[in-house]
């Protein structure tokens, strides 16, 4: 090997190496944190939601005018019977939000009222019996709301359900030695007995400050009954969602008129609703991409400038190499090795840097560590990249013919 | 040790065809001591270059060592250069980047030589050629004289069958060129076969024979009859 006397010639030519190699570091440094952001946005986008998405569409309904809760209660029902009538539809039931909507209800859950410090956090739902059915739930322990106890709720009205349904991830945090039901759990307004537990539902909000409880919920007897309006949660068969979304909408008006239904977003489909959940996510993880590649493609067009450079500085020493008895895989080897020794100096001190960077994101933006593995791609994807981008120069040298030593230019 | 036969070089282009080496014939014997003369443009570099397979010929045969050379793929070359061949160059063609020690070393790297051993050849060529004691100073640190021994130590140091020497002392001022010429003449008289291209008739007058080149062709030192008396009055004037 060649290393001692290349990197003999490397520190003569300092000022090169040192761009190239920190132009290299700087690159892993970022790439390394681009791609775990990639990584940590992509994970999150694909997080489940535990419904039956693919038949799911939502109605934001709103009421022109102010009517009462009971008025407004009587209209839903109303609504509730009309939907159900469309065509395609399976079930229907109504609620003050939904996975993936972005905000809603949100409480704290205790084990004891005189408790200081909440147990868990959780988002509510407000249901009726359909809830489960409609959005797909499994029921793994319990039973479902029976008609009766499903009551009407105001926002005026204290949290106090006699009864709730819980998902196991809450379940397990609240109970992790045994059944939660029958047991009881104190919300902001009151005592609810729980009588079932469903396998998975995620939260409203895919944000940071809920992922302490991003599958933690309970599910309230209660129609949210407010001239605001609340949504429409629609189950259809298989292939219909589409055509029912449209009939839907129709139907709705020739019921009753007075009601807004927007534009953009009074219908989504949950395909729709996931979009645009993870606008921002999927936004950050294409410009964390761009400016990988960007970085990469600046680095490796450094790389065969400076080699290119080099190799037509050095053109005469490359013909005496090849007088002396270099053949030419020992140029393209050469040009190779010292491209390694630069990538490999820059690789140790961006990964330094990788990690200094991502130490600062995670105490700043509250970001989790640099798995190593994200480091070890980044080392591998560098030095492919230098070895890469110094080829063409270095069989350019290669060729570089014996006699170019007896040139006296 | 070496013989070429009728070779010819020829240079072409789409209108022109330039003959650097036409009908071309030598044959140095082992040990001899061959300066091969001629005006500028006559060939003498053409012959060098291909007679240490820095360039391939048109035509003809060319036998280096008993190997007729035509046939050999460029590994092949670049390994009869390396084993076979002690280029010593007029601009001396250290490489800059390397002391040197590196410098001589770089031949014995590339014929795979274990370190031990290439240490030992290498401190043996600068001693041969006093420089022993520079063997951490890089070229730009050294005289003319000095750098043309580091690349005749490096020509020697892989034991060649061959030294071919372009113009050794071309850059050098008389009293330097002197030096290395009686070093060139001392590893003759220890048995290398040396082929020096020159046009300085003083040179020339020191070989052992002399090969005139003119128009690509070798022709009786006679045909050149300014050369030829400032050969005779160098050999006259010569000490030995």
């Amino acid at each position: 090997m060649q290393i001692k006397p290349i990197l003999a010639a490397l520190r003569r030519h300092k000022a090169g190496t040192l761009l190239i190699a920190m132009q290299i570091a700087l690159t892993l440094a970022i790439v390394c944190n681009a791609l775990f952001i990639i990584q940590e946005r992509l994970a999150h986008l694909s997080e489940p939601t535990g419904i039956d998405e693919a038949n799911i569409f939502v109605v934001k309904n709103e009421w022109v005018g102010a009517p009462d809760t009971i008025k407004v209660d009587a209209m839903m029902r109303e609504d509730l019977q009309v939907l159900r009538q469309v065509p395609g539809v399976q079930d229907v039931t109504p609620s003050n939000s939904y996975p993936l909507r972005g905000n809603g209800w949100d409480d704290a859950v205790k084990l004891n009222p005189e408790q200081l410090q909440d147990t868990s956090g959780a988002t509510i739902y407000f249901a009726d019996e359909h809830f489960i059915d409609t959005l797909g739930l499994k029921l793994t322990a319990g039973r479902n709301f029976r008609a009766e106890e499903i009551g009407r709720m105001d926002m005026r009205y204290k949290l106090a359900p006699p009864v709730v349904i819980i998902t196991k991830a809450l379940a397990d945090k609240l109970f992790p030695d045994g059944n939660a039901v029958g047991k009881t759990i104190y919300l902001i307004g009151g005592p609810g007995t729980v009588v079932g537990v469903v396998d998975l539902l995620q939260a409203q909000s895919v944000d940071r400050w809920a992922s302490g409880f991003a599958y933690r919920s309970v599910i309230i007897p209660e129609r949210l009954a407010m001239s605001l309006g609340s949504f429409y949660i629609v189950r259809t068969k298989p292939g219909q969602r589409d055509a029912a979304m449209r009939a839907a909408y129709t139907a709705l008006f020739a019921h009753n008129p007075r009601r807004v239904i927007n534009d953009d977003d009074g219908m989504l489909s949950f395909t729709e609703v996931r979009s645009r959940a993870y606008e921002r996510d999927r936004g950050m993880a294409i410009l964390m991409g761009v400016i990988s590649v960007v970085l990469l493609a600046i680095t490796a067009a450094g790389i065969v400038g400076l080699t290119s450079f080099w190799v037509g500085q050095r053109r005469k020493q490359i013909g005496v190499r090849r007088a002396l008895g270099a053949t030419r895989d020992d140029i393209l080897r050469y040009f190779m090795t010292e491209n390694l020794l630069i990538s490999f100096g820059g690789v140790l001190l961006g990964a330094f840097l990788a990690i200094a960077i991502n130490l600062w994101l995670v105490t700043r933006f509250e970001m989790h560590r640099l798995s190593m593995v994200y480091l070890l791609i980044g080392v591998v994807i560098l030095l492919l990249l230098g070895q890469g981008a110094v080829l063409a120069p270095a069989m350019r040298a290669s060729r570089v013919p014996p006699v170019e030593a007896t040139r006296s230019v | 040790m070496l013989k070429m036969t009728h070779l010819s070089k020829v240079y072409r282009t789409e209108v022109v065809e330039t003959y650097a080496l036409r009908d071309f014939n030598i044959n140095v014997n082992e040990g001899e001591f061959v300066a091969v003369t001629g005006p500028s443009g006559s060939g003498k570099t053409t012959f060098l270059t291909i007679a240490g397979l820095l360039e391939t010929f048109t035509g003809g045969q060319y036998h280096l060592d008993g190997v007729e050379v035509s046939n050999l793929n460029d590994n092949e070359r670049s390994r009869i250069r390396n084993e076979k061949i002690g280029f010593i160059f007029q601009a001396f063609n250290l490489i800059p980047d390397l002391n040197v020690f590196d410098n001589v070393e770089v031949p014995l790297r590339y014929r795979g030589m274990k370190a031990p051993e290439r240490k030992q050849r290498i401190m043996d060529a600068l001693e041969r050629v006093g420089l022993a004691s520079r063997a951490k100073h890089y070229p730009a640190e050294l005289s003319g004289g000095q750098q043309q021994r580091v690349a005749i130590a490096r020509a020697l140091a892989g034991s060649p069958r061959l030294l071919l020497a372009d113009e050794p002392t071309g850059n050098l001022d008389t009293q330097m060129a002197r030096g290395v010429m009686e070093l060139l003449e001392e590893i003759h008289r220890e048995g290398a076969t040396i082929v020096m291209v020159t046009h300085d008739p003083e040179l020339a007058a020191r070989a052992q024979r002399n090969v005139h080149i003119i128009d690509g062709q070798v022709v009786d030192l006679a045909e050149d009859p300014r050369f030829h008396h400032a050969v005779h009055a160098a050999r006259a004037n010569s000490p030995a």
